[in-house]
C-alpha cells in the first residue's frame, strides 16, 4: 500500500515535468528545424494554402539577441503534400543562436490557423546535453566560476569524505533547484515578485535539506550515519544557491534546468574527488613548513582551476 | 503611496506567507511520520559519565 502510494507519487511529478517541459509552441505547427546552411523546415498539422505559403511577407525571422535584424528570406518552396515548407536565406545561418520565427495568418483550406511565434534551436538533446557537460565540466563551478569553495576545501581531506559530500550535494541541489524552478516560474513571476527570488531560494533550498535530513534519518539509518554533518553543510554552499539564481537568469525550462542542476552537482563531485585524490598523496609529500596545509591545497585548487581553463571556450554539438 | 505597490506588496506578502505556511506544514508533518524514537536512556548515561574525552 505504502509503496503504491510512492509510486503514483512519483508518476504524478513526471506527469508535470513532461507536460511544461514539452509545451508545443503552436497547436498547428508541428516542427521547425534548420536544414544545411542556409534553410529552415516547417512542418504543419494540415495542408496549406499556396498563395499564402509563397507569400515572402507572411514569414519574419531574426536572431533571438537581435529583434531588429531581420533575415532576408530568398526562396519558399512548398512540398507536393503542402504540409512542408522550406524556407531559404540569403546568408548562411548561426545555427548556435536561437531564431524566433514569426509566421503571420497561416492559412489552411481558406481558414486562417492564427499567428504562431516560433522558437528554432538545434537538437534539443544535444543541447540538454551540452548543458550537462557545460555545467560539469567547461565551466566547472569550483575551478571556474570559484563558488563553493568553503565546503570545497573543508571537505576534501579523505576520498570518502569528499566523495560522500559530493553525492549529497547533487541529490539535495537536484532537489531544490527543481523546487525553486518551479517557484520561480508558476509563483514569483506571475505575481512580479521575482526581486524576492534570493530569500525564497535561500528558504527553499533550507527546507530541501531539512527534508532530506528527516526523511532520510528514518528511511535509510546507515545512508544517513554515512552523510554524517556534510548534509547540513551543504546549505553553505555558494553552488546551490547560483544555480537557482542562473536558472532564473536564463528563463530555463524543466528538462534544461534539471540538466544544469544534474550538471553542478556531479561538477563539484568531480572537483571534490580530484583535490581529496591530490590532497592524500600532499600528506606524505616534503611540504615547506609554510606552506603546509590549506595554503598548499589551495596553489593545488590554483592548478586544478588552470588545467580547467584548456576546456574553455569548447563546445559540444 | 501608489495603490500599485500597496497592491504589490500585500500580493507578496499573502503569497510568500501561504508558501512559508504550507512547507511550514509539510515539512512538521514529515517530521511526525518520520520521528525517530531515540532511547532517552542514551542522554542519561551521558550525562553521568565524565565527559572529559
Amino acid at each position: 500500500m505504502d509503496r503504491r502510494h510512492h509510486i503514483l507519487v512519483c508518476t504524478f511529478f513526471i506527469w508535470v515535468l513532461l507536460l511544461t517541459g514539452c509545451a508545443t509552441e503552436h497547436r498547428f505547427v508541428k516542427k521547425v528545424a534548420f536544414k544545411d546552411k542556409n534553410k529552415v523546415v516547417m512542418t504543419f498539422a494540415g495542408p496549406v494554402d499556396e498563395t499564402w505559403a509563397k507569400d515572402v511577407a507572411n514569414y519574419s525571422v531574426y536572431e533571438k539577441q537581435d529583434p531588429d535584424i531581420l533575415l532576408k528570406i530568398t526562396d519558399i518552396a512548398l512540398s507536393p503534400d503542402k504540409r512542408t515548407v522550406t524556407l531559404t536565406f540569403e546568408d548562411a545561418l548561426n545555427q548556435d543562436q536561437a531564431h524566433i520565427l514569426t509566421v503571420t495568418e497561416m492559412m489552411s483550406a481558406g481558414r486562417s490557423q492564427g499567428t504562431a511565434i516560433l522558437t528554432v534551436k538545434k537538437l534539443y538533446f544535444g543541447y540538454l546535453f551540452s548543458i550537462l557537460i557545460g555545467a560539469m565540466i567547461i565551466n566547472n563551478f569550483v575551478f571556474t566560476k570559484y563558488l563553493g569553495l568553503c565546503v570545497f576545501f573543508g571537505t576534501s581531506q579523505k576520498k570518502t569524505t569528499a566523495v560522500g559530500m559530493g553525492i549529497t550535494f547533487t541529490i539535495v541541489i537536484v532537489f531544490a533547484s527543481m523546487m525553486s524552478w518551479f517557484l520561480y516560474q508558476f509563483v514569483l513571476k506571475p505575481y512580479h515578485l521575482d526581486f524576492l527570488q534570493v530569500v525564497v531560494f535561500i528558504g527553499l533550498v533550507s527546507l530541501s535539506v531539512q527534508a532530506v535530513d528527516t526523511i532520510l534519518r528514518k528511511v535509510n539509518p546507515a545512508l544517513f550515519k554515512a552523510f554524517g554533518v556534510y548534509l547540513v553543510l551543504v546549505i553553505a554552499n555558494c553552488i546551490i544557491i547560483a544555480v537557482p539564481l542562473i536558472l532564473a537568469d536564463n528563463e530555463y525550462n524543466a528538462w534544461e534546468s534539471l540538466m544544469l542542476s544534474l550538471g553542478a552537482g556531479t561538477g563539484f563531485l568531480i572537483a571534490l574527488f580530484l583535490m581529496s585524490s591530490v590532497r592524500e598523496k600532499l600528506e606524505l609529500a616534503n611540504v615547506p613548513p609554510t606552506f603546509r596545509g590549506l595554503p598548499i591545497a589551495f596553489v593545488v585548487a590554483g592548478l586544478f582551476a588552470l588545467a580547467f581553463l584548456g576546456f574553455s571556450g569548447m563546445s559540444i554539438f | 503611496m501608489d495603490p500599485a505597490l500597496v497592491k504589490l506588496a500585500l500580493g507578496g506578502l499573502t503569497v510568500l506567507g501561504v508558501i512559508g505556511l504550507f512547507f511550514g506544514i509539510g515539512l512538521a508533518l514529515a517530521a511526525h511520520k518520520f520521528a525517530v524514537e531515540i532511547n532517552p536512556k542514551i542522554e542519561e548515561v551521558k550525562e553521568t559519565l565524565a565527559g572529559a574525552q
